[in-house]
């Protein structure tokens, strides 16, 4: 099995310095150990493939395990999408993975997306677990869903997955590996440059929104409007009509004070 | 000389035939290790007080052992080449020749005869049986056979039937002793001997504290320890000196704690791993507790460590690097090098650490900070104290180097009373604050020897920035790297702990203590302090002045016991029957003292995180604080240094 891994340029969240992105880290550990338990006879291989002005620290990922890594060279404002795609294709992956979001740029976790439109492929997200499918060219894929639930697919290779924070912990970092490692440098064919600018500040975590309970309720049942708001509550709707989906999450968020009432 | 006395010299010579043909063998097995490089003159020339003071220094700890080997080894060395220069006709024929022959085969009788009466009827658990249970017995044999021989021989053949009872004796345990000497208990005789010539760390014996771990070479082809001829040649001839004593055994808080370690079953392990299809199958001491099943097998060419190998990893990572087991150790032999060597190719070459592990070592790699925490926050501490920085001074008469311990809330209170007491004191000092960095210990003794190296060359490039005379640290760890490790990279510093620092300052008379009136207190020596740095006199100095009761552990001073912070086994946390803390707190509150003193990071979070009634953990600096503060309120007592 060919697996291609998609490297984007992270930064530590509190240091800042530039760092792989933990979740590739864990992309990378479900593709290094579906190489190699369930590579077939072939033995599976796992490239990573990074686009933009630096490798920097992304070759820190040959020391989690990947044995080869190319570099797409292009300028920071390039966008990479051309030229990611052109490699893909010409790889051959039977699977391409990704993190479900990047830390920077234009490394949201939109460029997936636009690779698997480019490239014609099915995409799947939130992998937290990979297992070769029971049909052959099949995987079998464990989708983290919210609140620690999973649920199994499978999807007919070649395809995209993203990979989910709910994957294992990346392998250990090996110094030698990133020793013995290469890092493969290839200029990558001008492109445009990325359509969109972004916006870029420090992340803060919001408060969370709490359910209120009635004034003067006891202890208990604020406690249960707290906990019933933070196990989501809500309306589960099966295949509804595009006109009665878009009523109910008008309604919701009227419901939450988040847009004016009519 | 009578015939006998001729025989019991032939009979020498064959044990030296048969033990140099085996000891010879042995030694090419050694071959196989890497290169070292070994002034073999002198350590041949120091070979005699290697043995005599430093050797006999640690076994002189446990009396009836000292005894019972100078008596044994020296008695058997004796009777053995007196009997021997017996072949020389001029000193064969003289009976007053055989008289002393058999008064030295005598008091090797008297050694067998105590090594017998250790073992039996009940054999220490930390004493290994199999073929030492059947040592005593060689031993009264050969010697007791030897005995009777020259004995007859310096009565002229008065007693030739007990003579002949004597030789057959003397032949059957001399060469069964010789037999012993490749893999049995007398190979530590040889291999003991050639350890002590090639010792990695001559430096030991020159009072040197000869303790910081050697730099790896990261373009070496191999990073660390994988098969028994990584080892460098001298380590391997450390493993065979092993005696088997248990003293390790014994002071292994690891093993003391049900962990799967024990040292002395870890040098067995890697003795036997230096044997073509070598297995562990003979060894007959004390397992490691809990031992995860490993196949046992091993030999030049194949794996040390994995469960398909000699050792299992658990047992590697259960370390705390707290150097016990060395400075117990008779034989010299350095276990703690050993296990980083094996842990550095488990980390570096195939990333093999516990998973609880390495998530440190990335943020570490990113972050300069263990915990992934901003360099920012390491003075958070000090919120309402002013902090001087070196960025704003250039210089000051001392770098305080915060450490590790500065983002724990509870050690945060201990660095505050330092600062305090800084400030009371007049002291120039300054800290570097956001350019510190980790000090790279918690790396280092996790094997990952790529980020200690690059953490201490970026922070001795930031030192090099600034001036001061010397650095104070209240982490033994860091002032360990900083003091005798960073040298190897070109960083070379004057490196004071702070109990050394502050009593210095109440020498000087620029503190002015109070009495901590009926504290009974006791101080648990760090590891790293105590033993790594010989430093166990300051810090009960200091106490001392308090005007305290201070009392001392069951182990205390250079053999103290570790709590249990060292080497990353907090974070490695491998799985035992009880926490290496409890143990040591019990220890302590056996004292009856109400206060435990600390002088680490690490020793503070262990002991606090003791449950249930237990004495209290205070810093000394805390205890200082205290102690001047009193002194400002009551009359103070002036500065004094006790006799
Ligand atoms: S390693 Fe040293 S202390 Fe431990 S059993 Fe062997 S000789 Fe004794
Ligand atoms: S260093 Fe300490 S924990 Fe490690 S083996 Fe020696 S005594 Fe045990």
């Amino acid at each position: 099995m060919r697996i291609a891994l998609l490297l984007s340029a992270g930064r530590h969240r509190v240091s800042g310095r530039p760092a792989p992105v933990p979740v590739e880290l864990q992309a990378l550990r479900l593709a290094a150990d579906l190489a190699q338990t369930h590579g077939g006879q072939s033995g599976g291989t796992v490239t990573g493939l990074h686009a933009g002005p630096e490798i920097g620290p992304l070759t820190d990922a040959l020391g989690h395990g990947l044995g080869h890594l190319v570099h797409l060279r292009m300028p920071a404002e390039a966008d990479p999408a051309p030229a990611l795609t052109a490699a893909l294709e010409a790889g051959g992956y039977d699977l391409i993975l990704a993190g479900r979001s990047g830390q920077g740029g234009e490394d949201t976790g939109l460029l997936p997306y636009t690779l698997a439109r480019a490239l014609g492929r099915p995409i799947l997200a939130d992998a937290a677990a990979l297992a070769p499918g029971a049909e052959a060219g099949t995987l079998s894929v464990e989708q983290a869903l919210g609140r620690g639930a999973r649920r199994r697919l499978v999807v007919r290779l070649p395809a995209l997955v993203t990979v989910h924070p709910a994957a294992p912990a990346p392998l250990p970092f090996a110094f030698a590996g990133l020793r013995r490692g290469q890092v493969e440098m290839r200029e990558a064919a001008p492109s445009a440059p990325a359509p969109h600018e972004v916006e870029e500040r420090p992340y803060r975590p919001r408060p969370k929104l709490i359910a209120k309970a009635a004034a003067g309720a006891s202890a208990a049942e604020r406690l249960k409007a707290a906990t019933v708001a933070a196990s989501g509550g809500g309306k589960l709707l099966v295949d509804p009509a595009p006109e009665e989906a878009a009523r109910e999450i008008l309604a919701h968020l009227r419901a939450l004070g988040l847009i004016a009432p009519r | 000389m009578t015939d006998l006395a001729l025989l019991l010299s032939l009979i020498v010579l064959a044990m030296l035939v048969i033990a140099g043909a085996l000891a010879a063998r042995r030694a090419r097995a050694w071959r196989i290790g890497r290169a070292a490089r070994v002034d073999w003159a002198a350590g041949l020339m120091a070979l005699p007080k290697r043995y005599l003071v430093d050797v006999h220094h640690v076994v002189g700890r446990d009396p009836y052992a000292a005894r019972m080997h100078a008596l044994a080894a020296g008695g058997l060395l004796a009777g053995s080449s007196l009997a021997l220069i017996g072949l020389i006709p001029a000193l064969g024929d003289a009976r007053l020749f055989w008289w002393l022959t058999a008064l030295a085969f005598a008091a090797a009788f008297a050694g067998g005869a105590m090594v017998g009466r250790r073992r039996y009827p009940t054999k220490p658990a930390r004493l290994s049986g199999g073929r030492f249970q059947i040592l005593p017995f060689l031993l009264a044999a050969y010697s007791g056979g030897g005995f009777l021989v020259a004995l007859d021989a310096s009565l002229g053949g008065a007693l030739r039937p007990l003579g002949l009872l004597g030789l057959a004796f003397a032949a059957i345990g001399g060469i069964g002793l010789a037999l012993q000497i490749d893999r049995g208990p007398m190979r530590h005789a040889f291999a003991g001997a050639a350890h002590l010539v090639a010792h990695p760390r001559p430096g030991r014996f020159m009072d040197e504290r000869a303790t910081a771990l050697a730099p790896l070479d990261l373009d070496a082809p191999r990073l660390g320890v994988a098969m028994p001829e990584d080892f460098a040649v001298n380590r391997l001839i450390g493993f065979d000196a092993c005696i088997q004593c248990g003293r390790c055994e014994i002071a292994c808080p690891a093993f003391a704690a049900g962990q799967p370690l024990n040292p002395k079953r870890l040098i067995q392990d890697l003795a036997a791993s230096l044997q073509p299809g070598g297995t562990n199958a003979a060894y007959a001491g004390s397992p490691y507790p809990n031992a995860r099943p490993v196949a046992g097998v091993g030999g030049p060419g194949l794996p040390i460590v994995g469960e398909a190998a000699m050792i299992h990893p658990d047992t590697l990572w259960s370390c705390t690097t707290c150097r016990a087991c060395v400075e117990e150790c008779p034989m010299m032999i350095e276990h703690v090098d050993a296990i980083l060597d094996l842990r550095r190719f488990q980390t570096l070459e195939l990333g093999a650490l516990p998973a609880k592990a390495a998530a440190p070592l990335m943020e570490l790699r990113y972050a300069d900070e263990p915990g992934g925490r901003p360099l920012t926050g390491r003075t958070d501490f000090a919120a309402g104290l002013t902090l001087p920085l070196m960025a704003q001074k250039g210089e000051a008469e001392i770098l305080l180097w915060l450490g590790e311990g500065a983002y724990d809330l509870r050690y945060g209170r201990t660095l505050r009373a330092l600062v305090t007491l800084l400030q009371k004191a007049g002291v120039d000092f300054a800290v570097l604050g956001a350019e510190e960095r980790d000090c790279g210990d918690l790396a280092r003794r996790l094997g990952d020897e790529a980020g200690f190296q690059r953490l201490a060359r970026a922070n001795i490039e930031t030192l090099a920035r600034y001036r001061f005379a010397r650095i104070l640290t209240a982490d033994p760890h860091a002032l360990h790297a900083l003091r005798n490790e960073y040298s190897a990279f070109g960083g070379t510093y004057e490196v004071v702990h702070h109990t050394a620092f502050l009593d210095e300052l109440a020498a000087t008379g620029r503190l002015t203590l109070g009495a901590l009136e009926a504290a009974r207190v006791t101080y648990h020596d760090p590891c790293y302090l105590g033993r790594y740095n010989g430093e166990v006199d300051a810090p009960r100095r200091l106490l001392d002045r308090l005007g305290i009761a201070r009392l001392e552990m069951e182990r205390s001073g250079k053999r103290s016991m570790c709590c249990g912070g060292g080497g990353g086994a907090p974070v490695s946390d491998i799985e035992g029957e009880r926490r290496i803390p409890d143990i040591r707190m019990g220890q302590a509150a056996a004292t009856g003292a109400g206060i435990v003193a600390v002088a680490c990071p690490q020793c503070s979070a262990m002991l606090e995180g003791v449950t249930g009634e237990r004495p209290a953990v205070h810093d000394i600096a805390e205890l200082v604080l205290m102690a001047v503060e009193k002194a400002g309120t009551a009359p103070a007592r002036s500065a004094q240094v006790p006799a």
